[in-house]
């Protein structure tokens, strides 16, 4: 079982942080990586078992992810795929936003566990934790810091 | 119940502040605010179930706490309050340390919950929170900052 953990500070409060990112349908809004999104059968993005239907930017790569848990309370929702271009199996991830009250700024976390099923493995958990999880950082950032 | 709820960012890797604050005997060598500590009935500090019995300075009485639990997995542990001159019962506190991977340092949140017995709570939060879980991460910050 691989496991990749980032985290980042992003220059905004966190309910401010938490309402741009709790849609699970929102990928396309946030994350440079991803082209389009749809939530399948026409559920609510914060039915809890709902699957959203994404492609990337680069490739059009079609991956599908069903949202597991969601917590307003906790700031974190968690997804597992079910179809995805990358070698992985059994992959499951969350997200959790923390505040930061010195600074009334947000600490994220994003983190995954997953089995690469092909390729060195490294290059896998790599790719995941800079081009997925801090590519996504930076760009929550670029959109929502105060300064 | 109160709740206090402070986090911060620490400017360095998350072993080196660890290493800093996991001493549960440690406080007054690095918090301006607390003077002398032992440890009671010669306990390793690292001892669930020890009880700390530190000063705050400039005469302001002593507090006893008892280490409830420590993890150096999770860079945490949480302590409750035996005896002490804050008006406050019922108080237990948890400091866990999290790395902030880009740009390697690490996130301090500092949270305790307790009822008030005496006084104004608002004040009571102000000596917890900003007062002794704020001032912490300030001068955590800088002392690594004068390391560099």
């Amino acid at each position: 079982m691989a496991k990749v953990y980032r985290s980042a500070v992003i220059d905004a409060p966190a309910d401010v942080v938490w309402t741009y990112v709790r849609d699970f349908n929102a990928l396309p809004k946030w994350h440079p990586a991803i082209a389009t999104s749809e939530i399948e059968g026409g559920l609510p993005s914060d039915r809890v078992g709902c699957v959203r239907r994404f492609t990337r930017r680069s490739d059009g790569g079609l991956l599908r992810e069903r949202l597991l848990a969601l917590s307003d309370a906790d700031r974190t929702f968690t997804y597992n795929i079910l179809i995805s271009p990358m070698p992985v199996a059994n992959y499951v991830a969350t997200m959790r936003f923390t505040p930061i009250t010195a600074g009334n700024k947000t600490f994220a976390e994003w983190w995954a566990e997953f089995d690469v099923t092909s390729g060195p493995e490294q290059v896998t958990v790599t790719d995941i934790g800079d081009n997925v999880f801090v590519a996504g950082f930076a760009s929550i950032n670029s959109k929502l810091a105060k300064h | 119940m109160t709740k206090v709820f402070v986090s911060a960012v620490v400017d360095a890797p998350i072993d080196q502040v660890w290493g800093k604050v996991r001493d549960f005997n440690g406080l007054p060598q690095w918090h301006p605010r607390f003077s002398r500590s032992h440890i009671e009935d010669g306990l390793p500090s690292d001892c669930i179930g020890c009880v700390r019995n530190f000063d705050i300075a400039g005469g302001g009485g002593t507090i006893r706490e008892r280490l409830l639990t420590l993890s150096d997995l999770d860079h945490t542990f949480t302590y409750c309050i035996l005896t002490s001159p804050l008006p406050v019962e019922g108080y237990v506190a948890t400091l866990k340390l999290f790395p902030v991977t880009v740009g390697n340092k690490t996130l301090g949140v500092w949270t305790a919950e307790f009822r008030v017995t005496n006084g104004k709570e608002a004040d009571v939060v102000e000596a917890v929170g900003n007062g002794t879980f704020g001032k912490a991460f300030e001068v955590l910050n800088e002392f690594f900052a004068s390391r560099r």
